[in-house]
């Protein structure tokens, strides 16, 4: 989904500069935290299982929209919450980037457009279900909003480097890049509906996986008719 | 939540990043793969374009980048390594659970 899909040499020295650092600090966070809070075990077999499916995922191109990939960055942070997702997302994006598949120096600009992706998919599953909403509509909606924070994220930051060699004044890049972004608003369409299939099948066979079990176990004790 | 609400809120939600989704396609080129969009439309703006939204001839294939460079193999070994760890990972965790407390934190 969102990525920056640019060579080396594309931002300025100082964009490159800037997003490492945010990204660096973001990711100084996140481990502050998981030193500080532990992880559930559980979640840490998601991990593993999230960036595998996320990394085979990411290099495959689809032939929708003209061709576009997927990452999956919103189930990742469903299942695996939203520390590790931004986690995974920083291997993913390693290995991409040793592959060739997005440039190295964009690593912490990447870095930080996933793990927005996985943290807002997280937090915005987790409201949904505490409001009630069933599995597959509140995974599908909070891995859609997801990905298009992190796609509205994607053109921010480009829009604020600029890009080398690139002869377009600010505002015409600016439209330019919505149509970037609005493009990855609709592959978010295709990655949501799939996240919330995958999400549900997960809830209906072992739903400790998906932090819903409590609501099951709630539903079962409640009566139905009383009389 | 009343169940046509959540599902009638999805749709909306889909209805708009459908929406945008056509526009960001037809305003960025059309029918082009993902890296060449990206290209073309940060180094010349806008430009429309047409073309079928979804082309199967084209299969699904590995990116460029990975593809042309011959990293096929080392795609492969990486993808396979992360899928072996999380699966070994997961029945680690499977016996681990059902051997000690559900709510174990590890440090």
């Amino acid at each position: 989904m969102a990525h920056i899909h640019l060579g080396e040499g594309s931002f300025p020295v100082w964009a490159l500069v800037f997003w490492t650092l945010v990204g660096t600090g973001l990711l100084s966070a996140v481990a502050y935290r998981v030193r500080k809070g532990g992880i559930r075990t559980n979640q840490i077999a998601l991990a593993g299982i999230g960036a595998a499916a996320s990394f085979a995922i990411f290099q495959l191109n689809i032939p929708v929209w003209g061709g576009i990939h997927m990452n999956l960055t919103g189930l990742v942070g469903i299942l695996a919450g939203p520390l590790l997702g931004a986690l995974i997302a920083l291997v993913v994006n390693i290995f991409s980037a040793a592959l060739g598949h997005g440039a190295v120096g964009l690593l912490g600009a990447n870095v930080l457009v996933n793990a927005t992706e996985a943290v807002v998919a997280y937090y915005l599953f987790t409201t949904l279900i505490g409001m009630d909403w069933d599995v597959f509509p509140a995974s599908a909606s909070a891995a859609t909003v997801g990905l298009s924070a992190g796609a509205v994220l994607m053109g921010v930051i480009i829009v604020v480097s600029g890009v080398n060699g690139s002869a377009l004044p600010r505002g015409d890049l600016a439209v330019a890049v919505g149509g970037l972004v609005g493009l990855n608003l609709g592959v978010a369409v295709i990655e949501g509906i799939l996240t919330g299939f995958i999400v549900q099948f997960l809830a209906s066979v072992r739903p400790d996986l998906v932090g819903v079990e409590e609501r099951e176990v709630r539903e079962e004790e409640t009566p139905g008719v009383t009389a | 939540m009343q169940r046509w609400k959540q599902y009638g809120g999805l749709l909306g939600l889909f209805g708009v990043c459908l929406a945008a989704g056509l526009w960001g396609f037809t305003a960025t080129g059309g029918a082009l793969p993902w890296a060449k969009r990206s290209a073309t439309t940060l180094q010349r703006g806008v430009r429309d374009g047409g073309g079928s939204l979804v082309d199967l001839s084209r299969g699904i294939v590995v990116a460029g980048p990975i593809r042309k460079n011959g990293l096929l193999f080392e795609y492969g070994l990486i993808a396979g390594a992360l899928v072996v760890s999380g699966i070994a990972l997961y029945v680690y965790v499977d016996r681990y659970r059902t051997a000690t407390e559900d709510e174990r934190v590890t440090r």
